[in-house]
């Protein structure tokens, strides 16, 4: 999860505008998701990949491996779809003999868990482009237009910052300890780890508390308010995302 | 020297400490009876050792801490503890905290140094361009697209300044600016803040146990120990009172005590001891000049 925000950080598609690229994945996913067709599906994926990859410049190597984490769930999921039992074997396109039963694949179940794969890859593929152009801070500034709760959003981005420090923290308390044998065995490791977090829950309300205080000294009154750097706003592109999206949709009432 | 001593005599009182006491909740009684003077326009150390009271002491000159007793002065004016009083002391009193990673709360670089200059209330525009002023002069205008977690500690002590020159304030007070830097980062924000207090015309208070920066640095000097004010004067004034600078666990900077041996010694006749580096070659040209003739 942290990596891909480094990702997104070096995406050449980052300085467009946020909200843009919000639309564009929202509006695909939800085509995905409504045209249930194999062919849509497929071409959803190579295009979000493809912009992804090629106008992102997000790593070939780096896609395939994000690519393959929902793959165990999808795989499983597909494989239960597409599995059925029945009395009959004429049913089955292959299938082994269970007791009075037959254990086998169906036509219609391949068909349905190849569809059902595709569709939640396409829009895993949608979000993948969003996650890998778009760093969480301007995410932020999506859901703010999107009039989610201040408190909320504010939040959020506390918990994002602090995460770097939180994990920096542990990781020098534990190297600390670890060149001290805090792991050499089991027993040695459990009280390290307690240790470990009891320490940085101290640390962490300390700073949350040097945190509110340099916070006051500019002025804090409640609410953070920050201002965001303008981000490029390219409406053809808004334009040929719901073009391409329109052509989907045409197709799939076709195809149906 | 003669045009500094000028210039201090027209520089007015900017900030000060009257009769301060303050008492932590435990009831340690951290700050004893302090009186200090903050001339503007001029670079003032805070000299102590650790666990002298630096910090606390600085928590009043913003108003993040009320005194126990005494009172803060800002322009002449006692503080007003009010929510209006305290917003216009903190545009004023700047504060820049020792560790960038409890200062800077955003992930973006620019949201974190618009912060303090939106809390004015100024328009937008306004504080755009104060932002952008801001990271041109800390020299941070590349960084304002990273993620402030892949910055190294000395930018992110830069943007920490940044977000607090943003509020173009008239005092700024920083708690160990040099701490954590490499030598090549302390010269580089010490380089930093001189010109920016040129620039914009900025009074500078410096806490600090870094005692080399000090004679390079700054005009005046009060040191500090266990809540009490133990010295105060210019450099020379207070370096010239070494056994009093080693009772409260502080010491002569180095080129100080190398100086001060060599007078002491071995019969180097200087005029004066200097407490530089340019200073001392100064003093040592002259000697030799002394002793060709």
């Amino acid at each position: 999860m942290l990596n891909t925000d480094t990702y997104a950080y070096a995406s050449q598609l980052k300085a467009i505008d946020p909200m843009q690229k919000f639309i564009i994945a929202i509006l695909t996913m939800g085509v995905s998701l409504w045209a249930d067709n194999r062919l849509i599906s497929i071409t959803i994926i190579m295009i979000m990949s493809g912009i992804t990859i090629i106008r992102g410049g997000t790593p070939l190597t780096f896609f395939l491996k994000l690519m393959s984490i929902p793959m165990v769930f999808l795989i499983i999921g597909a494989l239960t779809i597409a599995i059925g039992f029945s009395a009959k074997q004429q049913s089955f396109i292959i299938a082994i003999p269970l007791a009075d039963f037959w254990l086998g694949i169906t036509q219609t179940g391949l068909q349905q868990s190849i569809d059902l794969f595709l569709r939640a890859l396409g829009s895993v593929s949608c979000l993948y482009f969003l996650a890998l152009s778009t760093p969480m801070v301007d995410l932020f500034s999506v859901l703010r237009k999107l009039r989610l709760p201040k408190l909320m959003i504010e939040m959020m981005g506390l918990i994002y910052r602090f995460i770097f420090v939180l994990l920096e923290t542990a990781g020098t308390i534990f190297t600390a300890q670890s060149s001290r044998l805090g792991y050499v065995n089991l027993v040695s490791g459990y009280r390290s780890m307690g240790s470990l977090v009891s320490t940085l829950f101290i640390r962490a309300y300390k700073r949350s508390n040097e945190l509110y205080t340099s916070l006051e000294a500019r002025g804090y009154d409640g609410e953070i308010r920050v201002l965001e750097e303008p981000h490029v706003g390219n409406k053809s592109l808004l334009a040929i995302a719901v073009g391409m999206n329109g052509i989907l949709i045409f197709l799939a009432m076709a195809l149906r | 020297m003669l045009d500094e001593d000028e210039a201090e005599e027209m520089n007015e009182t900017i900030l000060e400490l009257k009769d301060l006491h303050y008492y932590y909740p435990d009831g340690t009684h951290a700050l004893k009876e302090i009186n200090l003077k903050i001339r503007k326009g001029e670079v003032t150390a805070l000299l102590g050792s650790n666990g002298a009271g630096k910090s606390t002491l600085f928590h009043h000159l913003n108003g993040i801490v009320k005194p126990s007793s005494g009172v803060v002065f800002f322009n002449e004016q006692p503080v007003n503890y009010s929510r209006k009083g305290l917003l216009d002391l903190r545009q004023s009193v700047g504060m820049v905290f020792q560790d960038p990673d409890s200062q800077l709360f955003s992930a973006s670089v620019y949201q974190d140094v618009s912060f303090g200059a939106l809390n004015l209330q100024l328009p937008e525009e306004e504080v755009r361009s104060r932002v952008e002023r801001a990271l041109e002069r800390t020299g941070i205008a590349h960084l304002r697209n990273k993620p402030t977690h892949a910055l190294s500690f000395g930018q992110k002590k830069r943007v920490a300044i940044a977000g607090v020159l943003a509020m173009e304030p008239q005092i700024l007070v920083l708690d160990e600016p040099t701490a954590g830097l490499d030598p090549k980062g302390i010269s580089e924000i010490l380089k930093l803040l001189k010109e920016t207090q040129q620039e914009m015309d900025l009074t500078i208070l410096i806490a600090t146990h870094d005692i080399d920066i000090v004679p390079l640095f700054c005009d005046y000097v009060f040191v500090m120990d266990e809540g009490e004010i133990c010295l105060e004067g210019t450099c020379e004034e207070v370096f010239a009172q070494k056994e009093a600078l080693r009772r409260v666990n502080l010491r002569l900077p180095r080129v100080g005590h190398l100086m001060e041996i060599l007078a002491n010694k071995d019969d180097f006749e200087l005029d004066r001891i200097p407490m530089t580096i340019s200073g001392a070659r100064r003093e040592l040209k002259k000697w030799r000049g002394r002793n060709n003739t």
